[in-house]
């Protein structure tokens, strides 16, 4: 983390002009052919106007690598490939997943006929692309230059998931233009974040055939955009259409064809924008920078607490705008204290804007190991998670109270009968006449019992 | 031995006493020297489970002071629980080898702590056995003291807890429980206050050592009890018994273990019962003197009926208000040998808590055995104050062996009073003739009166056998007695030959390192699986890592390792470490679940397949299940891992949740692969003597970390959540089927394939869709 830190202030030093780090802006580009590098240039246009070092490859080229000598070469992938059967080169499907369970993040597109390597890429991550040939069609809201078959669809901002990290002010979003096939989603799968719907009359089939069995995807289930973060904050996004980030989307004005409502601009590249930002790493992602706790009145985390301390629990959380880290501003983050079970629940209170956020609670009267728990996980945010262990002792033999109030009836009665049978022995021994007659009494008693 | 004594007059007192001397510094020396089998063959290290605690709780007290002892809070025990190690243990063993440890530094003699641990118990064991001498003398005679203490030096069922390196509480224990009772018997004889304050003094000490001292809490009020049933009241009793009690009382209140329970517990109110009783005796006595007869008789029954009234009231009060705590499960289990295994599991599972058996009682005692009856009949015969205790130490010990392996360690000591009396009685027929002059001289103890007084009594009956004895003794001549004595001496012969051959052979193995000869070249060899994978888990893991392991090997990981565990051996705890029971017996999923839950980095199993070791976790796993039934019924059934035909086994007819459970995985992963003979099937389990019926299987959640030379202890990491990182969708949950697929890649020619993709062949057009 140090090291890390140092980098990250050396780094600051030396480029300011990039927007992402730089050590993050390695990017591979896999295309079908090369054509769908000048049909896709504002996208990627747009991208390495941010700092992004795009580096152009055909999916089946023999040459592609990822890693050499265990170090990746790059840190985001773009897959522009749909029709992909497999990868030339050292690439495959494993490499990919692995990829992405080292941190690598990944945006695939497919279209209506996806071919298998994208295929079994995407069920690794918990999707499926809709059968082969099958479009998103809605005889509703489809645009005014589509076909015929009515699978050049608009879909609207409502149909937006609900995180500016995300797709940006979804409020202010165009309609979209999308035209491809469904995403089914892993409906077990937590990690999966639903980004783009369709319409309630959409649906996913064959343009060109008889419906004869349940669609995969009807109505606000037909999942356009989808996407995986991943344990390790690794991010995946993957699209049923290619046509989505193309110029063309862009740039076109979108209308209506039922209700003729007219849009000068789409909303696509808004979308695809905020959406390879959040995918690439530059929204939405946080970072504990520091965690601290003690007891109240110190600074100082001590070796161990003792119960009914009240204590103080300071964490700095920030995040990533551009290429620094700022102080993230929100209210919800909560903080648990922990032995198994939580025994302390409690919201951390902002301090000033400095990002720092903080807890005062007195430890439960239940010795252990504890740990200091912040769980923060919201969507299209990096999921925080930090534990602090702390051991929690019982008073020591010093520690309790010397005298206790509801005793004192035993202390004196106690001393009262030291001070008595002091008295009593004193008269005992002193006012005794005849000391002998009652030892020959004594020595008597003893022979009877015995 | 007992000749000497006999013969000994007042002018030769000193020939007396320098070969009682003799005898108990020989004593000494042989205890001493045959508890040194361990450290010969092995090495000074500390042996099994409970010692490496003492040990690591001695070693920490000596680094850190006594109070930093008495408030230690070990977090590295029972995670997240941990454990008030000061509140929790009987501090006397760490407090004794502490301040053995202090004075030999004061002394500029640097001796290591642990080597102080390790000599610990063989170098009470002389203390024993001169105390065993003092009390027996108190009971019987010097002679008969001797032979008792010669007994208990070498008798296996003592040594079997005092060998070196068993630094247990024990090796302390038994000498403050038999100086404890020579004190007592010394008070009982004398009615004086000084010896019956240094009896409570040395119970203070006992209380201190063991949780045995229970035993003496109960036995000595029985005496009293029975002296007082018997009419043999008297205000020596009265004396002794107040003055110990209160403060054996207020003293034994001073260990923060033991605490308040000494007035609130039901196995205390025995002796708090007797106390009252001994009062009202006393009082009553005294009325007697003061009172006329008829008066008396009117106050005695009221005032029986009204203290019935109150003492049965007050009993009543005391149990409905729980000021007085029922019996516990350890002690139910004393007189009703099956409750523990319905009831309480977790301590039928300890094999020291079974019922002995007859075979181990030969083994223990040998010869004493059978000696053993003779001297407590002649106890009985020649009754007095004192008998009468050695007389139900004797019983109540004896029911008490019997119910439990373990306290068979509480029968030893008296087994060898009452076999030297007996030895005693024997040589002293079979000696006498040379010396039937000297022997009304020999009246230094106060034994002979005692035995003058007896023959006066029963004169009928005394007198007959002992003139028949002499009479066929003299009328045989000197022959057949030389021909007993020759038998006797050879009976003990056997008997040290017999102690000597149990302690090397079964008493003598520190169980952390294990030896077995190689048949084929004769040779020894060493097992040091144990270390071998504790020294992995220090060396290779977190200092923070947490290792759960079953309860056995906690103190080990604990000691050696020095990692936190989640449970030990101080099974106090049982809902945790049912909940390890439960992860050990669940399928990995599930335990995986409780593992994350209690943030688990490891878990050690041990595994006694490969090599044949019988005490492995595979072994012991039924009593994981039970004591898991016991807290979770709904998940776990012990049922289920039985066939139908209720067998426990291992093979491929075994119990499906049996071969699925984490346990069975952990143990026999790889094992599959694993052919131990070139001719015998791969995954053959030696210990169980199956091929096990679960080969090849992966494990999702644990990966193996470590596994010892001989496979005996295996170390799994427990996989992050985090290192899931995704959850892939599988093949048969996919909506939509795809193709396998097949690579078209070749080594030369790395070429990817896009379908629909115009192909450029030179000398053609473009095909154009």
């Amino acid at each position: 983390m140090d090291v890390k830190l140092v980098l990250f202030g050396i780094f600051l030093l030396f480029c300011s002009s990039h927007a992402v780090l730089e050590n993050e802006a390695e990017t591979l580009v896999l295309l079908d052919n090369l054509a769908i590098r000048e049909t896709h240039s504002i996208f990627f246009k747009s991208l390495s106007d941010r700092g992004f070092k795009l580096t152009y490859k055909l999916a089946d080229d023999p040459s592609l690598v990822l890693s050499k000598y265990g170090e990746y070469l790059y840190k985001n992938l773009i897959i522009f490939a749909p029709s992909v059967e497999e990868f030339g080169g050292d690439i495959n499907v494993d490499k990919l997943t692995q990829f992405l369970d080292d941190g690598g993040n990944v945006l695939v597109t497919g279209n209506s006929n996806s071919g298998d390597a994208l295929r079994e890429f995407a069920s690794e991550c918990g999707f499926e692309f809709d059968e082969e040939g099958s479009s998103v069609i809605d005889h509703l809201n489809y645009d005014v230059s589509d076909a015929g078959d009515h699978t050049t669809i608009l879909t609207t901002s409502k149909n937006l998931i609900n995180s500016q990290s995300i797709v940006g002010k979804r409020d202010s979003v165009n309609p979209m233009f999308y035209k491809g096939t469904s995403i089914i989603a892993d409906k077990e799968n937590p990690l999966i974040l639903q980004i783009l719907n369709g319409h309630s009359s959409s649906y996913s089939y064959n343009p060109n055939s008889q419906i004869s069995s349940y669609p995969h995807g009807v109505g606000k289930g037909t999942v356009l955009i989808a996407a995986l973060q991943a344990r390790n904050n690794a991010r995946a996004v993957f699209s049923g259409s290619l046509y989505f980030f193309s110029d063309e989307a862009f740039t076109q004005s979108a209308q209506f064809a039922q209700n003729e409502k007219f849009f000068k601009k789409s909303g696509n590249q808004d979308v695809a924008t905020a959406l390879s930002k959040w995918v690439f790493g530059e929204t939405g992602r946080l970072r504990v920078a520091e965690v601290s706790h003690h007891k109240e009145g110190e600074n100082k985390p001590p070796s161990f607490y003792t119960i009914i301390e009240p204590v103080v629990f300071k964490i700095k959380v920030e995040e990533l705008s551009g290429n620094t880290w700022k102080p993230f501003q929100t209210d919800d983050i909560q903080l648990e204290f922990v032995r198994i079970d939580p025994f302390v629940r409690t919201t951390l209170k902002k301090v000033g804007t400095t990002g720092v956020y903080q807890a005062n609670f007195k430890i439960p009267d239940v010795y252990g190991v504890y740990q200091f728990k912040v769980d923060y996980d919201r969507t299209g945010f990096t999921h925080l998670y930090s534990t602090t262990q702390v051991s929690v002792r019982p008073l020591e033999h010093t520690q309790y109270e010397r005298f206790i109030p509801s005793a004192f009836p035993y202390y004196i009665s106690a001393f009262s009968m030291m001070i008595g049978v002091f008295v009593f022995s004193f008269v005992f021994l002193h006012m005794n006449d005849e000391p002998g007659s009652k030892d020959e009494k004594k020595s008597k008693d003893d022979k009877k019992s015995q | 031995m007992n000749r000497p004594t006999k013969l000994l007059n007042r002018k030769t007192a000193g020939y007396s006493s320098l070969i009682t001397f003799a005898v108990l510094l020989l004593a000494w020396l042989s205890g001493f020297s045959s508890r040194l089998f361990a450290v010969i063959r092995f090495e000074s290290i500390i042996h099994e489970f409970d010692p490496w605690f003492n040990y690591r709780a001695t070693a920490y007290m000596v680094q850190n002071g006594f109070y930093n002892f008495l408030n230690w809070f070990d977090e590295r025990a029972w995670y997240p629980l941990g454990r008030i190690v000061g509140g929790t243990v009987y501090p006397g063993l760490m407090i004794t080898s502490g301040g053995i440890h202090w004075i030999l530094h004061a002394l500029n003699i640097p001796v290591h702590i642990r080597d102080i641990c390790v000599f610990l118990a063989p170098v009470f064991s002389g203390l024993t056995s001169i105390s065993t001498y003092l009390l027996t003398k108190e009971l019987w005679s010097p002679g008969a003291g001797l032979f008792a203490a010669s007994f208990i030096a070498i008798v296996p069922g003592y040594i079997s807890r005092s060998v070196a390196g068993s630094y247990d509480n024990e090796g302390i224990a038994i000498f403050a429980l038999q100086f404890t009772y020579y004190l007592w018997v010394k008070s009982v004889k004398t009615g004086s206050v000084f010896w019956s304050a240094m009896a409570a003094v040395f119970y203070f000490y006992m209380v201190s050592a063991w949780g045995g001292y229970v035993f003496i809490i109960n036995l000595i009020p029985l005496h009293v009890f029975v002296l007082l049933c018997m009419g043999r009241y008297s205000p020596r009793l009265l004396t002794s018994y107040s003055t110990f009690y209160i403060l054996g009382l207020l003293f034994s209140m001073q260990i923060p273990f033991v605490g308040f329970q000494p007035i609130r517990t039901s196995e205390h109110m025995a002796a708090m019962g007797v106390f009252a009783l001994l009062m009202a005796v006393a009082f009553l006595k005294h009325l007697q003197t003061v009172l006329s007869k008829t008066e008396f008789k009117k106050l005695f029954i009221a005032g029986a009926l009204i203290a019935a009234g109150i003492v049965f009231l007050m009993v009543v009060l005391a149990t409905v208000l729980g000021v007085v705590a029922p019996w516990s499960g350890r002690f139910y289990s004393l007189w009703d040998t099956g409750y523990a295994k319905i009831h309480i599991p977790i301590i039928a599972s300890v094999s020291e808590h079974q019922p002995t058996t007859w075979f181990s009682f030969f083994f223990d005692l040998h010869i004493l055995v059978c000696a053993f009856p003779v001297g407590l009949w002649y106890c009985i015969k020649k009754i007095n104050d004192e008998r009468v205790f050695v007389v139900l130490y004797a019983i109540s010990a004896v029911y008490f062996a019997g119910v439990m392996v373990r306290l068979m360690l509480t029968l030893t000591p008296v087994v060898c009073m009452l076999a030297g009396i007996a030895f005693s009685c024997l040589l002293e027929v079979y000696l006498k003739e040379d010396n039937t002059v000297s022997i009304p001289k020999a009246d230094e103890t106060d034994e002979p009166a005692v035995e003058k007084k007896n023959l006066y009594d029963k004169a009928g009956k005394m007198k007959r056998p002992r003139h028949d004895n002499s009479h066929e003794a003299n009328g045989l001549g000197s022959n057949l007695k030389s021909v007993v004595i020759i038998a006797i001496l050879l009976m003990l012969m056997m008997f040290a030959v017999h102690c000597t051959w149990v302690t090397s052979n079964a008493y003598s193995s520190p169980s952390i390192v294990l030896a077995f000869h190689n048949s084929h070249d004769n040779s020894r060899n060493i097992l040091d699986d144990f270390r071998e994978a504790y020294y992995w888990l220090s060396q290779n893991t977190a200092d923070d890592a947490r290792v759960m392991s079953w309860w056995d090997y906690g103190y080990q990981i604990a000691g050696m390792a020095n990692r936190t565990t989640l449970v030990d051996n101080n099974t106090w705890n049982n809902s945790h470490i049912a909940l390890v029971g439960k992860a050990m017996s669940s399928t990995e999923e599930k335990s995986y679940e409780i593992m994350t839950s209690l943030d688990v980095d490891y878990v050690l199993v041990i595994f006694g397949g490969v090599i044949g070791y019988s005490g492995d976790d595979i072994n012991k796993f039924l009593w994981m299940v039970r004591i898991a039934e016991g807290e979770h019924p709904k998940d776990i059934r012990e049922s289920d891992y039985f066939t139908d035909r209720g067998e426990f086994r291992i093979d491929a007819e075994g119990a499906p949740a049996l071969l699925n459970c984490l346990m069975y995985k952990l143990s026999y992963y790889r094992f599959g692969e694993l052919k131990l003979d070139y001719r015998g099937p791969s995954g053959y389990d030696r210990t169980r003597n199956a091929v096990i019926g679960n080969k090849n299987f992966d494990l999702t959640y644990l990966e193996e970390a470590y596994t010892s030379e001989h496979w005996l202890v295996r170390i799994y990491r427990v996989k992050k959540p985090h290192e899931f990182n995704r959850p892939a969708l599988k093949k048969q949950e996919r909506t939509i089927s795809s193709p396998s697929f097949v690579s078209r890649k070749t080594i030369k020619r790395k070429k990817g394939y896009i379908k629909n993709r115009p192909v450029v062949v030179k000398g053609k057009r473009a095909n154009k869709k």
